[in-house]
């Protein structure tokens, strides 16, 4: 019988000749991904007793969540983990600036097809757009895992997308991942690997398989994955130094669901406020005005989004009764849209450039939201307070649909401007 | 080694329609402003105090309760605090239909019971705050008032040995020896 994507890899990994959704394994991740909340996990890891990390090259650290660090809190914890970073001489250390750990990752190499990636955030499954097992953890589990470099798995069940068709212009992988995750609710794929598939995804970039695979998070998913082809493997040319082989589903694997999808047809979506699926076709929330507008974040802060955003942008300049943010998700996306004039147009049209991180996303710091306001975001969360006050209004949409937005100061849709 | 059977108060987090809360995030759990916070004793206070109607309930809450939701409790971002609150409120175990996969890994790793009841949503009005329960993990056994049953899923191998070991790293140091 044939095996599913996580079956295979996670077989693999574990030195099994196969295993079946529902078994528990033990195996050593390729990577550990942690961010800010390094200085936490390191505490733990001093609890624990031991001196060294199992193995520091499996270590990957990123500061991005607070970055600058907006107060003297923010600041200590930042120097309790370059601390920890010297003192276990880890070399993946990418300091504030670099860029969003989920960008970063596989950018400097840390993701490749085949590959078992765990980390301390929930939208690690976002390295799974490069054919990796990539599953988001917690603080006490990254603990352990640097102390023994293992992990327990439960081998997810797994659900298969199959997306038929073309994209409509200004119609994107965000507005996909909206519709799906509006259709399967915030729990359909709960505990579940999903794998994307088909036409419309080989059509995609690698950034937008990573919207994709980001937002798979929204739907529950343990991990979700694209199977790589050869954008996959232009991309992670010369960023990945070791060898690997793809790992594929097998045709006739077991699925608990099997979703057909044609996208021909589709509309720009919004998620409404307070729930990720709570979503609709953008017809029916057109018109509602809006304070600010985020375009970036580990979502959609890659630079065919922020293409997208200058193509509507170029030359206008946004309502006098909004405030833009662009959050590129890196330094590498920054130099690139530099280099394109695409930030020159951006700044030119009235928007304000943060430097690459999480931003305004996680309502910490750089743009926060007062009681009454509204913003429409590319990020992927749209829960209550999450950007700042609990009676603020986000609403999440696709780079397009941000810019269109930003032009008339309500939601607009991106195929009218 | 933790006992396996438990007994407790029970709160049923119901939403303004009455019916059990679907999708508790843990922005509702734990919110995102409280994250500076890394003593697990400073933490039971601001448990739930983001989820409409229960912006009281750590003060209501005592040592050994247990809360019942409904589907996908603990949705959203992998914090370990929206696990830890509810230890440090000495919460004795979350009942549901289903959990988000982080959170049902932080919870079994950090020692804190979660009871999968499935189809729960289906006959969730019949539990009422107030109830006496008794939960057994190793058969999923939950018994209401004394008389009714319902059957939950047991606690897997791996999720039983982390449990009576009391943490994952109190586990580790059992696989060792």
């Amino acid at each position: 019988m044939g095996k599913t994507f996580a079956e295979k890899v996670l077989a693999q990994k574990a030195g099994l000749q196969q295993i079946t959704a529902g078994q528990i394994v033990t195996v050593k991740p390729d990577r550990l991904l942690t961010h800010d909340n390094t200085s936490a996990i390191a505490a733990t890891f001093r609890k624990i007793g031991v001196a060294r990390v199992a193995d520091p090259s499996m270590n990957v650290i990123v500061l991005d969540h607070v970055t600058p660090a907006a107060n003297e809190t923010y600041a200590i914890s930042h120097q309790a983990t370059r601390a920890f970073v010297a003192e276990q001489e880890i070399a993946a250390f990418y300091d504030i600036g670099e860029g969003i750990c989920h960008q970063v990752l596989p950018e400097k190499g840390h993701a490749w097809p085949g590959a078992v990636i765990v980390g301390s955030d929930s939208h690690t499954p976002t390295a799974g757009a490069f054919g990796a097992f990539a599953a988001g953890i917690g603080r006490t589990e990254a603990a352990a895992v640097m102390a023994t470099g293992e992990i327990w798995l439960r081998v997810p069940e797994s659900i298969r997308v199959q997306l038929h068709g073309t994209l409509p212009a200004r119609v994107s992988a965000k507005d996909v991942s909206l519709y799906l995750i509006g259709l399967l609710r915030a729990d359909g794929a709960d505990y579940c690997s999903v794998e994307f598939a088909g036409e419309a995804i080989n059509a995609m970039s690698v950034g937008e398989r990573m919207t994709l695979t980001n937002m798979s998070a929204e739907m529950g998913a343990k991990n979700a994955v694209v199977e790589p082809d050869e954008k996959t493997l232009a991309w992670l040319a010369g960023r990945v130094t070791q060898p690997f082989a793809p790992v594929y589903a097998d045709a006739d694997a077991t699925y608990a669901s099997v979703i057909e999808m044609d996208t021909t047809t589709l509309a720009p979506q919004v998620a409404c406020p307070h729930t990720v699926d709570n979503v609709a076709p953008i017809t029916e929330v057109a018109g509602k005005r809006v304070d600010q507008v985020l375009i970036g974040t580990c979502t959609n802060g890659r630079l065919e989004d922020l293409r997208a955003a200058a193509e509507i942008l170029r030359g206008k300049h946004i309502a006098r009764s909004v405030r833009l943010l662009i959050l590129p998700a890196s330094r590498e996306i920054l130099q690139a849209a530099l280099a394109e004039g695409i930030i020159t147009d951006l700044i030119a049209a009235g928007a304000t450039l943060l430097n690459p991180g999480c931003g305004p996303c996680l309502g910490a710091h750089q743009g926060c939201l007062a009681p009454g306001e509204a913003v429409l975001s590319t990020s992927n969360r749209n829960f209550k307070g999450r950007m700042g006050s609990k009676d603020a209004a986000i609403y999440l949409g696709s780079p397009a649909t941000a810019a269109a937005t930003a032009l008339t100061g309500v939601i607009t849709d991106p195929r009218e401007v | 080694m933790k006992a396996t059977q438990i007994s407790g108060r029970l709160w049923v987090l119901r939403d303004a329609e009455g019916g059990l809360y679907n999708d508790i995030d843990t922005d509702m759990i734990f919110h995102n402003r409280y994250l500076h916070i890394t003593a697990l004793a400073q933490m039971g206070q601001y448990t739930l105090d983001n989820l409409k109607g229960w912006e009281d309930f750590a003060r209501r809450a005592q040592a050994g309760d247990l809360i019942m939701a409904g589907r996908n409790f603990g949705s959203g971002s992998s914090r370990q605090q929206a696990v830890d609150c509810f230890q440090a409120l000495g919460i004795a175990a979350i009942i549901a239909e289903s959990f988000g996969a982080i959170y049902k890994r932080n919870a079994i790793n950090s020692g804190l019971p979660l009871i999968t009841l499935p189809r729960l949503s289906q006959y969730g009005e019949q539990f009422q705050t107030g109830d006496s329960l008794v939960v057994n993990f190793v058969t999923g056994e939950v018994l209401r008032n004394g008389v009714e049953r319902f059957q939950a899923q047991p606690f897997s191998k791996v999720q039983l040995a982390i449990y009576e070991a009391g943490n994952l790293f109190e586990y580790g140091k059992v696989a060792e020896k």
